[in-house]
């Protein structure tokens, strides 16, 4: 009974297959552990599993579709269109497209009820818009795609930080038609319930001012005194820990204060959070009915095929897609 | 002999906050020595009382002419103005020392704008005083481009990794965003080129942040603002041979500069500059200012009259302060 619930179903796509995620996705299941710690769909085909397998040094075991898992990770056939063998190191139409199907295929799945969590292995955008995506970002076709109607964001996380923003894919001159005080605080409840879901009992949240010092009390824009800051109030009423909004050139020197730090916009969070190190990231899409986890780095066309491409992003992105998923499904069941 | 190393004017700041402190208690550290040839204008019986607080023993000499100044460890050479009242309390305004602090700054201007001076560094000067002396300036800032008339300055930031020169400051966000426009970066860059090329870096390669996320990921992000204020820039500036790449990506610039693909960093906004900087750590706060005749530091705390005249002010920021504005001399002077 509990097993079904801490063994959250996922589907598993390997990326760009010009890049390193089939690698990535066959290191992480050789550890015995992931298969002991969720029910994996890998949405792929025998060819692709065979070069992960080989990229890896390591062959992937699995079961084939419609054959028993035994607890073992489970083919569920694509029905991509595949152009033969793709070619390796380098963006193109068929690898984007490639990518997306089994993507769009994994969403169906979840749309379905048919898994808790998505983890895919790393995209590359420019394949993506050779083969024609629109959206301007990941987040957004998934939005589109699972009908979601509530506050999205993307979530960046780092070991020990997270980030959310309140705008993001949207020019800077025009950020400010999105700081309003339904989506601070909107951001701030997604920020809270992800970190909660995460295994953080009391997340301890801040938040980033959108002028330099955070607008110096009105004399670089009133943002702060308008709309953030009565934001923070509201959220700290309703008894969340929530403080802000702090000058954000120095929140992130204070970040062993806070479990996540709210972002106003795209590069506000993403310039530290980079600096601060590309090792161990992790992107989950966040306010979507299931999570959707993926590393932050990208396809790393330089070490494919050299064995050597770095599994801290997928083992991470991997753990918090079952930690999210078994605590939505606690939930659901209680 | 001649010495290689630069002579740096040292404005003594507000005689009744803690600049003379800081002064004579950087002075006393040998290493500064090692890296310039440092020239307080000021008061020395001033300076002598701060040496008794802090507890240093440094001499102190009053000049009779610049030329008499011998820059050796252990003796502290000023330009002494005199013109403090031998009562003056500490910690309390004082039109007098608003005075005194204007003509320091004077002196300092006319030493740099002859060419006795490579740079200045400027203790904190109290504005109030300043204005109640009938100099109503806001700042430094504007002083010293007003006294040696200068149109146009531009604020950087150093790191031992990372420079950064910023196209707008202390201006709320939005406002920022409308008000770059391309010769106004033009001017930013060629500042930031010549401050570089001053300080010994004979071609610099400069990496100019773009506006947008993903600096608008080609029209995807964003209004075209890229396009608009800043390829027009840069086009010129190449067409007149100089090395400025972009508009990158704010998010992997201070990445890449930081692992040393260029030599300076062009951000568009406050924050976009500052908080990188401040994450690659700055141990002590330093601002820059570029575009006067001479490179100019300053430290980033302020007159601290609650402290003045108790031995207790940190030096860090003006030791860094000296460090950086010898940093940034031109070299191979004297």
């Amino acid at each position: 009974m509990s097993n079904s619930v801490t063994r959250p179903r996922i589907a598993v796509t390997l990326g760009d297959p010009a890049g390193v995620g089939g690698e990535l996705v066959a290191k992480l299941l050789s550890d015995p552990q992931t298969a002991a710690r969720a029910d994996l769909v890998l949405i792929s085909d025998e060819a692709e599993l065979a070069v992960a397998g080989a990229d890896a040094g390591v062959p992937i075991d699995y079961a084939a579709a419609g054959a028993d898992s035994d607890g073992r990770p489970r083919l569920h056939h694509t029905c991509a269109r595949r152009p033969g063998e793709f070619e390796r190191r380098v963006a193109t139409e068929a690898g984007g497209r490639w990518a997306l199907d089994n993507l769009e295929i994994a969403l169906g799945l979840a749309k379905a009820g048919e898994v808790d969590a998505i983890l895919f292995a790393p995209l590359n955008k420019t394949s993506l818009h050779l083969a024609g995506m629109q959206e301007q970002d990941e987040l957004r076709w998934f939005e589109d795609y699972l009908e979601e109607t509530g506050f999205t964001s993307e979530l960046n996380v780092l070991p020990g930080l997270w980030t959310a923003r309140v705008t993001s894919h949207v020019s800077i001159a025009r950020v400010d038609e999105g700081i309003t005080r339904d989506n601070v605080t909107a951001a701030a409840h997604l920020l809270h319930r992800v970190l909660h879901e995460s295994d953080i009992a009391a997340p301890r949240i801040g938040v980033c001012a959108l002028n330099p010092h955070a607008g110096e009390n009105g004399s670089f824009g009133r943002h702060e005194l308008d709309i953030i800051g009565p934001a923070v109030a509201d959220l700290r009423a309703e008894g969340l820990d929530v403080s802000g909004p702090f000058p954000s050139d120095t929140i992130f020197l204070r970040r062993e204060e806070f479990d996540g730090i709210l972002t106003m916009y795209h590069d506000q969070g993403q310039i530290a959070m980079k600096l601060l190190g590309f090792d161990g990231g992790v992107t989950v899409a966040g306010g979507l009915r299931i999570p959707i986890c993926t590393p932050a780095h990208g396809t790393a066309f330089d070490v494919v095929g050299k064995g050597v491409a770095n599994t801290g992003s997928i083992r991470n992105a991997f753990d918090l897609a079952v930690r999210i998923a078994g605590k939505r499904a606690l939930a659901a069941s209680s | 002999m001649s010495s290689p190393l630069p002579v740096i004017a040292i404005t003594m700041g507000d005689g009744a906050g803690i600049g003379p402190e800081v002064v004579v208690g950087a002075l006393a550290d040998p290493a500064v020595y090692d890296r310039c040839r440092p020239l307080v204008v000021g008061d020395a019986r001033r300076l002598r009382q701060a040496a008794d607080v802090q507890g240093v023993a440094v001499e102190v000499v009053a000049l009779e002419s610049v030329a008499q100044a011998r820059f050796e460890p252990g003796r502290v050479d000023v330009v002494d103005l005199g013109l403090l009242p031998d009562d003056l309390p500490w910690g309390q305004l004082s039109p007098a020392a608003g005075e005194a602090a204007y003509q320091y700054v004077r002196v300092a201007s006319e030493l740099a704008v002859s060419g006795e001076v490579q740079a200045i560094c400027t203790a904190p000067l109290n504005k109030e005083a300043l204005h109640a002396a009938g100099h109503l300036y806001p700042g430094h800032t504007e002083l010293l481009a007003a006294l040696t008339g200068t149109e146009e300055v531009s604020m950087m930031l150093s790191t031992p990794k990372v420079k950064v020169i910023h196209v707008t400051t202390h201006i709320g966000l939005i406002d920022a965003i409308a008000k770059i426009e391309p010769g106004l970066v033009e001017r930013t860059v060629r500042r930031g080129h010549e401050a570089m090329r001053a300080s010994g870096i004979e071609a610099p390669v400069i990496g100019v942040c773009g506006i947008n996320p993903h600096a608008g990921e080609n029209g995807l992000f964003g209004a075209g603002e890229e396009e608009e204020k800043i390829e027009p820039a840069l086009e010129t500036l190449r067409a007149d041979g100089i090395d400025a790449r972009g508009p990158l990506p704010a998010d992997t610039a201070f990445f890449l500069a930081g692992r040393g693909d260029y030599d300076l960093i062009v951000a568009m906004y406050h924050d976009q500059g500052h908080g990188p900087v401040k994450v690659l750590g700055i141990e002590a706060g330093v601002n820059i200012t570029v575009g006067l005749p001479v490179i100019r530091t300053s430290v980033d705390h302020g007159t601290a009259f609650d402290i003045a005249g108790t031995g207790k002010a940190e030096v860090g920021s003006m030791i860094e302060a000296l460090r950086q504005a010898a940093d940034l001399a031109p070299v191979s002077v004297g």
